[in-house]
Formats: structure tokens, sequence, C-alpha cells
């Protein structure tokens, strides 16, 4: 079904959403790096169930792009997207290592998902993608407090 | 010397796994119909979500059963089969289907994938799986409540 989004600030929020779709689908790539030389368990069976949060966030945000008639054309930068996979696809960089990056970037558990949520708040008028959002938002914040939890637990048993 | 508990039976394991993978293809494809037929904007949005993530929960557990050494071939009970006929009925109205949804899972309950993720103790790599998948199941449980108090305060 073909959405039609009258607000002024419609080009901007299709920025976001195209830029969120296209970090969201490069995040799928580097989990799948880092599971495939992932030493623990545990560790791997989350980062599994994360990734495929991680694409599923993508598909929805390609399938709702196209609803509202958009091309899906962000792309990450390739030097960006190339040294995360060769860091978190690296066997020689510890686990915790990278936990400790992943963490660095977020102070806190709801950071990952402040900008999305400042988003939605603008999205009265267009209830559907608002609601795709917020749920996304939750689902970044549980990614962190997931890896922050986990992190922590490994630092106990050091 | 200190001996790890050796977990739960691979078997059973897989067992397990293969009932949840069952329940949320069938609920993935329920929430598909009520999609179908639902005219809230909002409901929409969040049952899309919903949708895939369930979906992609039933891809991981049967890609885990299948490296337990499993395959799947559960079929759901009559029960669940009976909720999901309720819920991709488009003559059942949007509010008694959230209403039925959220009514499974007493408020005080942190979610009904709890008991699921104590018996896979053990295996950890299964257990963090169930866990992280948990989250979801919280996030969209907590996002149904809230819709369903939406609908109840729009109908007074």
């Amino acid at each position: 079904m073909k959405v039609t989004h009258p607000d002024p600030e419609r080009d901007r929020i299709v920025r976001f959403l195209d830029a969120l779709r296209a970090a969201e689908a490069a995040a799928v790539r580097v989990l799948a790096a880092w599971i495939s030389v992932c030493r623990f368990d545990g560790l791997r069976g989350g980062l599994r169930a994360i990734a495929e949060r991680e694409a599923a966030h993508a598909e929805l945000l390609e399938e709702r792009l196209r609803e509202m008639g958009e091309p899906c054309s962000a792309t990450l930068d390739d030097v960006v997207l190339d040294m995360a996979l060769a860091r978190f696809g690296s066997g020689s960089i510890p686990d915790e290592e990278k936990l400790a990056l992943v963490l660095a970037r977020y102070p806190d558990d709801a950071s990952a998902a402040r900008p999305i949520r400042a988003t939605l708040e603008q999205l009265d008028h267009d209830l559907e993608t608002r609601e795709i959002l917020r749920l996304v938002a939750e689902g970044e914040a549980a990614t962190v407090a997931w890896l922050r939890a986990y992190h922590a637990g490994l630092a106990r048993d050091a | 010397m200190l001996r790890q508990d050796p977990g739960p039976e691979p078997t059973r394991v897989i067992g397990l796994l293969d009932a949840f993978q069952a329940a949320e293809r069938a609920g993935a494809e329920a929430v598909g119909r009520w999609i179908g037929a639902c005219a809230d904007p909002r409901l929409r949005g969040g049952l899309k979500v919903i949708r895939a993530r369930d979906a992609r929960h039933a891809a991981l557990a049967e890609a885990r059963l299948r490296a337990l050494g499993g395959a799947p071939g559960a079929r759901v009970g009559r029960e669940l089969a009976a909720l999901c006929g309720v819920v991709a009925d488009p003559g059942v109205s949007d509010r008694s289907k959230l209403a039925l949804l959220v009514g499974r899972v007493p408020v005080s309950e942190d979610g009904p994938l709890g008991r699921l993720v104590r018996e896979v103790e053990g295996d950890a790599e299964t257990h963090a799986l169930l866990e992280t998948i948990a989250d979801d199941e919280r996030a969209s449980l907590r996002w149904l409540r809230t819709m369903c108090e939406a609908l109840e305060r729009e109908r007074a």
C-alpha cells in the first residue's frame, strides 16, 4: 500500500529511515563476522538473536520506505564498514575488547535508542511508521542492555 | 574437583526448540493475516514488527535445533491453533484480539518465555539465544498491553 506523507519534514524523516536501515543492515554483517570467531557459547547465542533482530529492523524499514514510494539508497562508508568487519571478525581480538568497544559508544542502555525515539515523537501524522520505530527503539535498548550485562558478567568471572 | 553442571539432555532441548519454532511460525502467520485485515495504522506498524520478529525467532530456533542434530517436525497444539485462528480472523475486532493476547500472560509475570529459558540452563548458547529472544517477547507484550489500554480508552 502506498502512503503519502504530508509533513514538510518528510525528506528528513525519509533520510533518517534510510540511514537507519543501512546501519542495521551493516550491523548484521559485522555481527555475522563476530559470531564466526566468538569464543563464548553464551555470547554467540546472544549475538545470533541480536543479529536477527537487526536484520528484522533493516527489512521492516526497507518495506516501509518502499510503501512510502522512496528508494533505499543509503550505504555505510566502505572504509568504516571494512574496518568494523576486520575488527569484529578478527580471532585475535578478545571478545571482551569487542564488547567494550560497542559499549563505549553507548553510555547507557537508552542512548542507542535516543535518536530513534526523538524521531518517532515527530511522527503524529504517520502512526504506522511511529509504532514501527517505537518497537525498533525498544530492540536497540534491549541489545545494549544484554551486551552490557554479558560484559559485566565476564568482568566478574575474570 | 568441581564439576560443571552437565546441562539438559540435547534431545530435550531439541524438543523444546522444535515446539517453540512451531509456535513462533504459527504466530507470525496469524499476525500476518491480522495485519492484512487491520485498519488501525498504529496496530499495523507494531504488528509488522512482531510478525517479523516471530518469523526470525522461528528461524533461529530451527537453526539451533539443527545444529544440535535435530530436525523440525513439531505441530502446534489445539489451544495455540485456536488462539491463532482468532488472531487471524478478520471478523474478530482488534480490541478482542488484543485482550485475548495480553490476557494470556498475567501482568505480574515477566514474560511468556521465562520457563523455557530456565529449562535450557546448562546449554549456554541455547540459553542466551532464548534469553535474548525473551527480551523481544517482553517488548511485544508491553506494546500489546499499551495498545489494548489505548483502544479501551478510546472506546470509553
